[in-house]
């Protein structure tokens, strides 16, 4: 089998930046260990807090941290890494395909990585001399001294011997996946106040609820509420077409947008990445935030009602559409756009004919799934003025306690919300079927 | 001896399996169309009572009125043009000689129609896929690709016109009922200036107890999420097409994808309602109504990538004598491990974004802070809130990404 | 009964699309023979044997094999007798994500404690027959790989290695070498062959190539449609014959 070029032996200069790209997964590795090691001291600090000193615990968890301390634990999580790193496999270095070997690419032996161990705590001291005096392939003091590197797996896989891999339980990284994974269940169960007994306890008094919503009173199902002025099919027609209309402006502005989102459309020039980034930036931000939010300043913009929740749905399908539209872009076959640009058509006639017939079907999916999750969506975004089936649904439960049937009138709509969601879901997986 | 084997299997179907077809594509074919003119007839009376009364009404004459008008436009569309649900099949009305069949023809077919397929006893008693209207008038409904017919263009075909109405009409229809305002968006925005002011200028002072916050919502998303996985993963066995045969696993596959599809279309805050009732609020409710909305798009997620596992290396394992449970362990597992990482990856991913908004109804986490702040219209705090859920949304939906990709 | 395996009256319909894909079958096989299947694509070579072993249920017919109804056994006496008929595959049906030796000591799942088992333990001799027979097959150095880095005809050989495992008196074999090339696919069939003389087993392959079939079996049976349109020694498979199993059109292709 041919031999691939190993990082290690590239002729590339010898620039700051290459080493800079050498070290990177490296420092990664390192980050990522670092942060995993961080947060288990914190989770620990937490439990010592919450055990031990019966007081409240604020969110670093370190009340009872002296002054000192703080150092203290920055060290030790140090230390932990880089024994971690010397004597084990992490997670870090396992993520980002990292292995300890010898120069040689053979498996260190204990020496050399007690060796390493030591000679890094005076490379670090010595870090931005240490990556002066490194060569092209970036080896740093401890490195050079205790004759180890780290070397991408990846390319020295098949030089390697085939040793028989060691259980989970006996390797750095099982066991700390575990004990994160464990730790932060303990603490989330602490921080949530995960309370079964009073789950179990209450769960009588609940029953009423559960019979009043069982037995649904569809008094109000066509005929208007005299109070709310509405019925609820009336709200559950005024949340599908809000879903409907969101999606529909949602959908046409994130088309064009799309494209700009689109690493192959926008090309690699400085102009082209800065909008390709901004577009993503752009999808990226407005999508962390939930529709329901912004209903809450649509609500001030526009005044309370339906059109405020089309505006706070379409914002948020604009940029959950736009990222998949774009990604959709990105995915496509170049081949035709290849034979279309050969023909010396320009870039926007190269979209018009290569790019937009391979992507309507995907994007006609895309929107009908994206109006399912905004039907979903408009039941509740009622709740800060937002208009819908959930103005009508939170009516009734602000009544519990004055009418007598409040929560059966919940249970109905509650029902027609399952109906109406499971129709259109059903309808739209079959419709997405036919199209791709 | 050889016919007791598979006498029946390869025979023709009887005829009244066939008329029941029959009658199902007509049947179809008739209330598709009857609904999308039912529909159109209420979005229209819906639009001329907002724009003549002022009233907002879907019903103004009774539907007495309306279901009489529906059947003759019904069977009026279906003899003389092409309708909506005669497209949808596929279906084309020719003459016996496969021409286009003649305006008196067609006339003929409408009117016996009334006596044939609107009781249903011509079509109860076709033959050969004929019923009496289709007889008497000479005309029979054929296959579209059995024909040879001109192609009109978009605006000449019924059909596409009657999408395009049905399209316009609900547009129309969709911003009265929603009550689109163009000109409140643009006259209002100087209204929200203060907000925007606002948040350029969040309130620093609150970070640590933002973070405080913070730090329980993303616990609230991890608690439900893996307690979601711990019941998912067995349910998901359950609710696979592939892996329950018989009558009992039927039973139970469409018992428990009933329920599941059922509980995820209720949105967690809804459920996040009834459990503030039920275990007080705080936290926990949310954790619960995460957990369980969680298990149920889980399961969903999950069984759907069950049912497209590799049946090759689970047929191998079989072949080797294996039980059932060997044959999960060796055959299947190995083969949706990744999958069901990279779905609960981005459930969490989710989780995290419910969990920042079921606090509204008080459910716990940084979603409460921040709806009590928006009502007392402190944005400067508000503000200060969004950002950090931008950022942490943000970043978990990056890392969840970038795991999924290697998973692959 | 003295024959190894019998088929009686086999017949297979395919619910889904009222598909006859086995009509009335009837055969025997001898210890030791060496039976090569040949047909067209979808003569219905897969579902015959496919029906022997009860991975697919035959609609009518029985199958004995050493005098024992396969058809009629229990869920439990079914497991026990395919341990003892292994079967490899067209497209090698290994666990792609579980590593080698997973892949052939899960050939041996019928035979080990199935709860021990359910923790992917494994008694240390079984480990030790494992890499054996990984051996036998000459890819010891591959074991701990996962099965999806491995070339296509080392693959097959995992899946030769796994059927060792069962120790089996049956080997059915579903078109092993059409994914390969012509080299490899030797390579694979000598392993065949060595096991019908070495160990003994009786082999029943189905292979695509006429001249594979004539250089491997010492009894060729061909379908056509769901039906035996032939059944004898290869040798005497003429030009004629050809063209009635494969058709008019069709030629012969040699692989060497
Ligand atoms: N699961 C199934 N459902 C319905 N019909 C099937 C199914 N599997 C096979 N068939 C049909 O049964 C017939 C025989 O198929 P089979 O796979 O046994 O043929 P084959 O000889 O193995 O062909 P090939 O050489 O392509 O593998 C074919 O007509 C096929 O279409
Ligand atoms: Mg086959």
């Amino acid at each position: 089998m041919a031999k691939r070029p190993s990082r290690l032996k590239s002729t590339k200069a010898n620039s700051l930046l290459t080493r800079l790209g050498a070290i990177r997964p490296r420092l990664f590795a390192f980050l990522l260990d670092w942060a995993s090691w961080g947060y288990v001291a914190y989770a620990v600090m937490f439990l010592i807090n919450r055990y031990w000193f019966v007081r409240y615990v604020n969110f670093y968890g370190t009340l009872t941290l002296p002054p000192w301390g703080w150092p203290l634990v920055v060290l030790a999580t140090l230390e932990l890494v880089v024994l971690s790193h010397a004597f084990g496999h992490s997670i870090g270095l396992s993520l980002f395909g990292l292995e300890l070997l010898t120069h040689s690419h053979r498996f260190p032996t204990v020496r050399d990585r007690a060796s390493r161990y030591l000679w890094w705590h005076a490379s670090a001291l010595l870090l931005p001399v240490s990556l002066w005096r490194s060569g092209r392939e970036c080896l740093l003091l401890h490195d050079v001294r205790s004759k180890t590197c780290m070397v991408p797996l990846a390319e020295v896989k098949d030089e390697l011997p085939v040793t028989k891999p060691r259980p989970w339980y006996l390797t750095n990284r099982g066991l700390m996946t575990v004990a994160l994974i464990g730790l932060t269940f303990w603490v989330g169960w602490l921080t949530t106040q995960i309370n079964l007994q009073r789950l179990f306890s209450r769960a009588p008094k609940s029953a009423y609820l559960w019979k009043a919503l069982v037995t649904p009173d569809f008094e109000h199902l066509a005929m208007p509420d005299p109070e709310l002025k509405d019925s609820i099919m009336g709200g559950m027609l005024e949340s599908i077409f809000m879903a409907l209309l969101a999606t529909i402006f949602g959908g046409l502005i994130a088309f064009p947008l799309s494209f700009l989102g689109a690493r192959n459309i926008m090309g690699f020039s400085p102009l082209g990445w800065l909008i390709f980034t901004l577009a993503r930036a752009f999808f990226n931000v407005f999508r962390s935030i939930e529709s329901i939010l912004w209903a809450v300043v649509f609500a001030v913009w526009v005044g309370f009602g339906p059109f405020a929740g089309v505006l706070a749905l379409t914002i948020h399908t604009i940029a959950a559409l736009g990222k998949l539209y774009s990604e959709q872009v990105e995915s496509i076959d170049p081949g035709p756009l290849e034979a279309i640009a050969a023909t010396g058509a320009r870039r926007w006639q190269v979209v018009l004919y290569g790019v937009i017939p391979q992507i309507i079907p995907s994007y006609l999916a895309f929107s009908l799934y994206r109006w399912d999750i905004n039907v979903r969506m408009s039941t509740v975004i009622a709740l800060v003025g937002g208009g819908g089936i959930g103005r009508i649904l939170f009516y009734y439960k602000g009544q519990v306690g004055r009418l007598s049937n409040a929560w059966n009138q919940v249970g109905a709509v509650v029902f027609t919300i399952v109906a109406v969601v499971w129709l259109l879901d059903y309808i739209s997986g079959r419709v997405r079927e036919k199209i791709i | 001896m050889k016919d007791r084997y598979y006498a029946g299997f390869m025979q023709e179907k009887p005829r009244w399996m066939r008329s029941l077809a029959d009658l199902r594509g007509r049947l179809f074919v008739f209330i598709t169309d009857a609904i999308a003119l039912i529909y159109l007839w209420t979005m229209v009376s819906y639009c001329s009572n907002t724009f003549m009364f002022h009233t907002k009404s879907f019903v103004t004459l009774p539907w007495w009125v309306m279901l009489l008008v529906v059947i003759e436009a019904t069977a009026l569309w279906e003899n003389f043009g092409v309708s909506v649900g005669m497209k949808l099949l596929g279906l084309r009305l020719t003459s016996a000689d496969g021409s286009a069949p003649s305006l008196g023809d067609r006339a003929l077919r409408y009117l016996t129609w009334h006596f044939s397929g609107l009781p249903l006893v011509g079509v109860v008693a076709a033959k050969d896929g004929q019923a009496w209207h289709d007889r008497l008038s000479g005309l029979r409904v054929v296959g579209a690709e059995d024909v040879e017919t001109e192609r009109y263009p978009w605006y000449r075909r019924s059909w596409s016109i009657a999408l395009l109405v049905l399209l316009i009409v609900t547009l129309v229809t969709a911003m009265l009922v929603t009550r689109v305002d163009f000109v409140k968006f643009f006259t209002g925005a100087p209204k929200t200036g203060r907000i925007w002011r606002a948040f350029l200028s969040p309130e620093w002072s609150l970070l640590g107890d933002g973070i405080r916050l913070l730090i329980v919502t993303v616990f609230m998303a991890f608690m439900a999420t893996l307690f979601g996985v711990l019941i998912a993963v067995p349910l998901s066995f359950l609710a696979a097409r592939n892996l329950t045969q018989g009558l009992i696993g039927r039973t139970v596959y469409t018992i428990v994808r009933g329920a599941m599809s059922i509980t995820r279309s209720i949105e967690p805050i809804i459920w996040a309602i009834i459990f503030v009732v039920w275990v007080r609020v705080g936290a926990f409710p949310g954790v619960l109504a995460l957990f369980v909305h969680s298990v149920a798009d889980l399961t969903k997620l999950y069984s759907e990538r069950l049912e497209s596992i590799d049946p090759g290396p689970v047929e191998a394992i079989r072949a080797t004598g294996a039980n059932k449970l060997q044959v999960i362990i060796y055959g299947i597992i190995p083969q949706i491990i990744n999958p069901y990482l990279s779905f609960t990856l981005y459930r969490w991913d989710i989780n995290v974004r419910m969990a920042t908004i079921i606090g509204i109804v008080g459910g716990g986490g940084i979603g409460q802070r921040l709806y009590q702040y928006t009502r007392l219209w402190r944005w400067s705090e508000a503000g200060l809130l969004m950002l950090l859920i931008m950022i942490v949304v943000w970043m978990m939906d990056y890392t969840s990404s970038r795991l999924r990709a290697r998973l692959g | 009964m003295a024959d190894h395996l019998v088929v009686e009256h086999l017949t297979k319909v395919y619910e889904r699309g009222d598909v006859l894909a086995l009509d009335d079958i009837s055969f025997s096989v001898e210890k030791g023979e060496f039976l090569v299947l040949i047909g067209l694509s979808g003569s219905g070579k897969s579902t015959l044997l496919r029906c022997i072993n009860r991975l697919i249920e035959p609609t009518a017919g029985k199958v004995y094999f050493d005098g024992i109804d396969v058809t009629a056994a229990s869920s439990r006496d079914l497991r026990q007798l395919r341990r003892r008929m292994a079967m490899i595959f067209q497209q090698f049906n290994l666990v792609r994500r579980s590593s080698v030796l997973t892949n052939v000591l899960s050939g041996r799942l019928g035979y080990v404690n199935p709860w021990l088992s359910a923790t992917h333990q494994f008694p240390h001799s079984e480990i030790k027959m494992a890499m054996a027979n990984l051996e036998r097959v000459g890819i010891p150095e591959q074991a701990y790989k996962r099965a999806d880095e491995l070339s296509g005809g080392q693959q097959q050989r995992v899946g030769i290695a796994r059927a060792l495992m069962q120790t089996p008196e049956l080997l059915m074999a579903d078109e092993p070498v059409s994914a390969l090339d012509p080299a490899t696919s030797h390579s694979v069939m000598r392993y065949l062959e060595l096991m019908n003389r070495e160990d003994g087993v009786t082999v029943l392959a189905s292979l695509h190539f006429l001249s594979l079939a004539r250089r491997y079996g010492t009894r060729i049976l061909a379908l056509k449609d769901g039906k035996i349109v032939y059944e004898g020694l290869p040798s005497e498979i003429d030009e004629a014959r050809f063209k009635e199993i494969y058709g008019e059109e069709a030629e012969q292709v040699e692989v060497h």
